[in-house]
């Protein structure tokens, strides 16, 4: 294979092999701790625009999978990996993961140092750029210096039309910022009748469905950059119907509650915190992906109280509404991959829809 | 006694010696958790008949019965000493069925005796497999059907619902391992018989059997509070059919996708909960690879060689907070060694390395054993290799495992295509060299995956070796492909053997090109933590994490995988001797392959390597680290004579026993010296008794001291031994020999003179309450006591006698029960008595020495 380097913003650079497409790409460098689930953190759409260090050093084991897809088209922009393997497990032996990333044109590099990377990045301040370049010469650190990292993430990943996911039992509308297919399984298995409306809808849009719960999807990127309007829905809807948000999703149900977002001085991706649920006093464990957190000392206390939090780093990971059915959790609830047990969740989300039927 | 806040004293059943199924894991387990109970307080009993436990080096001698494990014994500790609790988890599965005897006796209720790490019902359970069965049942976990039968008929008349093949297993067995695969009827009538007779209750019980499903184990703790963290996942590259204890095992998991993991993760969970789990859980499980169903195949709520692997290769302080959370602390509120980032107790463990542990099977030495690996362990011993790619962790551990002195592996490429399509099917030792040589052969890794139900990942992994092995063979001496070779796991003496070149070239030219090993630590959060672990893994990368420990270091070189000899003992004599280096102000570095070990436990050393001990991983260690003295064990001339050419301060324990003056062919007698210049200190007058007919040398697998003998013999023989010695100038612990004369005469004559055996100085420690390998340690880094030495005093004619009796492995192996030799040992059993209870009428006779020493105290 041919020899590649990722670069990076600081003046580094890494030798390695590619594999995968041959594009040359730039991103945000962020990593990955989970222990497996390559398949599901590559094509999750909070990925968009980033090239992912994967901590697990083995890459690509067990090829593609029909159910693995956390999206179709996946939009990182790159694997940094110690070791892949060029293999294809599924029932067919199709798909290997070289394959699946040369179809999508994404770059993979491989035989890198990553441990020394993610102890590097974490003590770099701020998001770090990189590339995937052919040549690691001046030219290519004059391009990465140039590029400009896009805000527009969740237009670039999110539906721009509804659709709908039919099924027999409660009506519930998923507004999409970059949809992880975990959350339409786990409403799947619950029945849920879910119609996917673009993030852009209003709450008269939302309304006209009559639904029984709304769900706010996760997303990349963020929530600061979608503007007003976006609020201005989540505050209409979550005081007529039941409301669960997660990730980007709780990021924005925060804001439209009038609490602040900080920067986390490094993005966490992994599912080793421990988390507390605050009612019932216990732990679990649940995969995360955030670069920003709801500011613990700037949340309202007439409007929102906190329902999970992150034992490690201190982080807000739930909220709940006073008034309303509105509850959210930066943790991805659906695992996919990772810990299950944040998944009654959902149970939650469908006696909150059938509360409020009932009541 | 309920509440855990109030104990004060724990009786801890130790596991007795080491047998095929445990090794001295425990033993490392048991060391760490009584560590951690008296920091909290906590004063803790021992009972284990053990002599190379190092934990009972570690309490004072009035909480210590030096016992056999049995239900009696445990009793009357007690009866007599009223712990508050009682721990049973250190013992394997005899403590658990020890602690479930006492309960339905009702001990534990008389004596108000609290039962630490599960509840009594659990007990019970884990001791009936039905029972269990029925309970996980209750909870949705997919179990095999078990049907319980007593009677041949009863299991006739279910072989067609079942179906074959299918499994006989004895209900609440003596032994941990006896399932059977039937493939017919004349196999299961077979299996019914031998299990009806190892069952305590007459029972068997049949069911379907998953031979070929991958095995998947779990490794979970839970607390008081019901907080779960998955330790890790182990995957047996080996399917069910072979059993786990024999297969090779890699973690974490490769093969598996994350819902398969995450399914796995729910069900230890869940069942940790059910059984109210308090401490470590580690399950096995068999996973359909097509389509993802899995049932729960076995439930060990105790210590396990599983266990120790996850501690070991996570670097999660597993033991600490196991004990911690035995004494009815929260995960939460754990406070760890400042080695630890704060928390670290809570975080689930995620790692950025893979370990690859192979067995170690006795064959050698028990040529005459079946040497097919089935459903009945037989390994005594295992390796582990970490690296950053499976190909490297694979190939660290295969030149660990298959050990050879220069670093090359054995062939098998004179095996027959039909030898070979035969061991592929039914798998010997040699099991990881005949799938390579399949590859080598032409079989593509579909083929084989399909002929072993192995996972094809791994032929890939496999056939890239061999890639590179091609790579390697066609260029010889270049430095671009040296340094390929070493980032996948190659040593330095197999590209030598390759290049028909030596070692010393592969060094030069890598020291000239600048291909230097990057040491990664091992610890349990995969980067994301500035942790200060003290473990360590080579591999060829960017960045070396491993900084020198600075001045007046020890590197002490340990003896790799447990195998069949004085190994157990020679753990004990590593550990102290750590011990000792340590007490004397040297920073310890340990390089150790053995995931068992006791010493490469951090408690015990200041850094460990977990890198193949051959020369080249040695010199790369000695180029970190610049040791002030490097300490090899006295079984490795080649790496003795090697290191010998270099400036260093080298010595070797422990001593080689081939540097032995005369090895003669009996011996009856022995007098044991420590030689330290003018003085020579009687330590022990022993009989040396070879059960059995013969008095062959080789034989001499018990002892007693002191040796039945009058008064003024002993000392008369005290005296000829030190004539020997200062005839020979020899010095340190040495052991002289003696026989009768001629087979009629009474007279005993020296006959040779060796360096006391490991085994044999464990023994002498525990008799005289002296560390004897600390003592030989300190003569060889100077630190020995004149004034110190003068005064010990060593009652020659004790009136409390003692008792060391080997423990072969005859029986787990199935091989005829005779009198084994030195090479056969497994481990061994220390009984202390009065002269009249340790009376041996007949020498010859090892059942009267069993009794003697499993007798009820």
């Amino acid at each position: 294979m041919a020899k590649r380097y990722l670069i990076l913003e600081d003046g580094s650079a890494y030798a390695g092999e590619g594999f995968g497409a041959g594009a040359t790409t730039s991103g945000e460098v962020i990593s990955n701790l989970n222990l497996l689930g390559y398949q599901e953190t590559i094509t999750d759409q909070i990925y968009h625009n980033q090239i992912i260090i994967f901590a697990q050093p083995a890459i690509g084991n067990v090829g593609i999978n029909h159910d693995s897809y956390e999206s179709i088209l996946p939009t990182a922009k790159g694997m940094v990996v110690r070791d892949v393997t060029n293999i294809s497990t599924n029932r067919l032996s199709r798909l290997s993961l070289d394959e699946f990333l040369q179809q999508h044109n994404i770059p993979g590099i491989s035989g890198i140092d990553t441990r020394h990377l993610i102890r590097k990045l974490r003590k770099m301040d701020g998001p770090v750029k990189g590339s995937i370049v052919d040549v690691a010469d001046a030219h290519a650190f004059d391009q990465l210096n140039a590029t400009v990292l896009t805000n527009r993430q969740v237009d670039q990943v999110a539906t721009p039309k509804p659709y709908p996911n039919p099924d027999t039992g409660k009506n519930v509308v998923v507004i999409d910022f970059g949809l992880k297919h975990g959350i339409l399984r786990q409403l799947s298995e619950r029945r849920c009748n879910v119609t996917v409306l673009p993030w852009t809808a209003s709450a008269q849009d939302v309304l006209n469905l009559d639904p029984d719960g709304v769900l706010l999807s996760t997303g990349p990127g963020s929530p600061l950059d979608l503007g007003e309007g976006v609020l201005e829905m989540i505050r209409a809807v979550q005081a007529e119907i039941p409301l669960f948000a997660i990730g980007l999703g709780h990021e924005l149900f925060a804001l439209a509650n009038g609490a602040k977002l900080e920067a986390l001085p490094v993005e966490y991706h992994g599912s080793s915190h421990p988390i507390r649920r605050i009612i019932t006093n216990d732990i679990i464990y649940a995969t995360q992906g955030q670069g920003y957190a709801v500011s613990a000392k700037t949340i309202d206390r007439d409007r929102l109280i906190t329902t999970y939090v992150d034992l490690i780093n201190g982080t807000v990971q739930g909220l709940r509404h006073r008034d309303y059915p509105a509850f959210s959790v930066q943790f991805f609830a659906d695992g996919a991959p990772g810990p299950h047990e944040s998944r009654d969740l959902f149970d939650e989300f469908m006696e909150a829809m059938t509360a409020r039927r009932e009541g | 006694m309920q509440n855990l806040d109030d104990l004060q004293k724990v009786l801890i059943i130790g596991s007795g010696p080491t047998e095929i199924g445990h090794e001295t894991e425990l033993d490392s387990a048991t060391v760490q958790i009584i560590t951690g109970f008296k920091k909290h307080g906590v004063r803790t009993l021992v009972i284990d008949n053990n002599p190379f436990s190092v934990a009972l080096e570690e309490i004072q001698p009035t909480n210590m019965y030096v016992q056999a494990v049995t239900t009696a014994n445990v009793r009357h500790i007690i009866e007599r000493d009223q712990p508050d609790a009682i721990l049973p988890t250190l013992g394997g599965l005899l403590g658990i069925r020890i602690a479930q005897e006492l309960v339905e006796n009702g001990d534990i209720g008389r004596f108000g005796v609290t039962i630490l790490g599960m509840p009594a019902a659990t007990l019970r359970q884990i001791n009936n497999p039905a029972a269990l069965n029925d309970t996980l049942k209750e909870i949705h976990e997919p179990v095999i059907e078990a049907q319980v039968v007593s009677t041949e008929d009863e299991a006739l008349g279910l072989v067609e619902s079942i179906g074959f093949p299918l499994i006989v297993k004895p209900v609440a067995p003596r032994l941990d391992t006896n399932r059977t695969i039937c493939e017919n009827v004349d196999d299961m009538l077979d299996a019914l018989n031998q299990g009806f007779a190892q069952s305590r209750f007459d029972q068997c019980t049949l069911e379907r059997s998953v031979v070929g499903y991958k095995e998947i184990e779990m490794v979970a703790i839970r607390d008081v509070a019901d907080t779960k963290v998955m330790i890790t996942g182990l995957e047996n590259i080996d399917t069910v059919g072979i059993h786990s204890g024999d297969s090779i095992v890699v973690t974490p998991p490769q093969t598996l996708n994350d819902r398969e993991y995450q399914d796995l993760r729910d069900a230890t969970f869940r069942i940790a909960t059910e059984l109210g789990i308090v401490g470590v859980i580690h399950i096995h499980f068999a996973l359909n690879p097509d389509n993802q169903h899995f049932y729960v195949t076995k439930i060990a709520p105790y210590f396990t060689r599983g266990v120790a692997l996850a501690a070991r290769t996570t670097g999660y302080p597993l033991a600490l907070v196991t004990g911690a959370l035995l004494i009815g602390q929260r995960l939460v509120d754990i406070k760890l060694p400042s080695r630890f980032v704060k928390q670290t107790a809570i975080m689930e463990p995620t790692i950025d390395h893979v370990s690859v542990r192979i067995p170690i099977w006795p064959f050698q030495e028990v040529p005459d054993a079946d040497q097919h690996l089935d459903t009945v362990m037989k390994a005594v011993g295992s390796t582990v290799g970490v690296g950053r790619s499976v190909e490297e962790a694979m190939l660290k551990s295969v030149r660990s495992s298959q050990f050879s002195p220069r670093d090359v592996l054995p062939s098998v490429s004179n095996l027959t295509d039909g030898e070979m399509i035969s061991q592929l099917i039914h798998p010997l030792a040699n099991r990881i060299l005949v799938l390579i040589e399949a590859l080598r052969r032409g079989y593509t890794p579909d083929e084989l995956s399909e002929l072993t139900k192995i996972d094809v990942f791994y032929f890939v992994k496999l056939q890239h070796l061999l890639k590179i092995e091609k790579q390697i063979k066609g260029n010889p001496l270049d430095v671009e492909t040296l340094k390929m070779g070493r980032y996948y796991g190659f040593g330095d003496g197999m590209i030598a053997r390759i290049w028909q070149t030596d070692t010393a070239t592969i060094r030069r030219l890598s020291a000239e090109a600048e291909i230097k090993p990057t040491y990664k630590m091992i610890e349990p959060t995969a980067g994301e933590f500035d942790e200060h672990a003290s473990g360590y893994y080579s591999t060829f990368e960017y960045e070396n994490e491993s900084e020198p420990l600075g001045d007046r270091t020890a590197l002490v070189l340990g003896r790799g995988g447990n195998q069949l000899g004085p190994n157990t003992a020679a753990e004990y004599f590593t550990t102290e001797m750590l011990k000792q280096l340590k007490r004397a102000g040297y920073h310890t570095i340990l390089m150790n392959t053995n995931p068992n070990a006791i010493g490469i436990a951090p408690e015990f050393t200041d850094k460990q390597y977990v890198d193949p001990i051959q020369l080249g991983d040695v010199l790369n260690v000695i180029n970190v680290e610049h040791p002030d003295i490097v300490i090899v064990p006295g079984n490795r001339h080649y790496l003795t004579r090697e290191l010998g050419k270099l400036d260093l301060n080298l010595h070797v324990l422990p001593p080689d026993q081939e540097s032995s003056k005369a090895q003669p062919k009996t011996a009856t007698i022995s007098v044991s010296l420590f030689v330290h210049e003018q003085h020579k200190i009687a330590v022990g007058v022993m009989d040396m008794i070879a059960p059995g007919m013969n008095q062959d040398i080789a034989q001499v697998t018990a002892f007693r001291m002191p040796a039945e003998r009058a008064k003024a013999d002993r000392l008369k023989l005290v005296e000829q031994a030190k004539e020997a010695v200062s005839e020979h100038q020899l010095t340190g612990m040495v052991q002289v020999l003696f026989a009768p004369k001629s087979k009629d005469s009474q007279q005993l004559t020296v006959v040779g003179i060796r360096p006391t055996r490991l085994t044999e100085m464990a023994f002498l420690s525990k008799v005289t309450g002296v560390n004897w390998v600390r003592m030989l340690t300190r003569q060889h880094i100077g630190t020995l006591d004149e004034k110190e030495l003068a005064a010990i005093k060593i009652d020659l004619n004790s009136k409390r006698v003692a008792l060391m009796n080997a423990v072969f492995p005859f029986q787990q192996l199935h091989v005829l029960n005779r009198p084994g030799t030195t090479d056969q040992e497994m481990g061994a059993t220390i009984a202390f008595g009065s002269s009249e209870a340790l009376t041996l009428s007949n020498l010859s006779d090892t059942e009267q020495l069993d009794k003697i020493i499993n007798r009820t105290i």
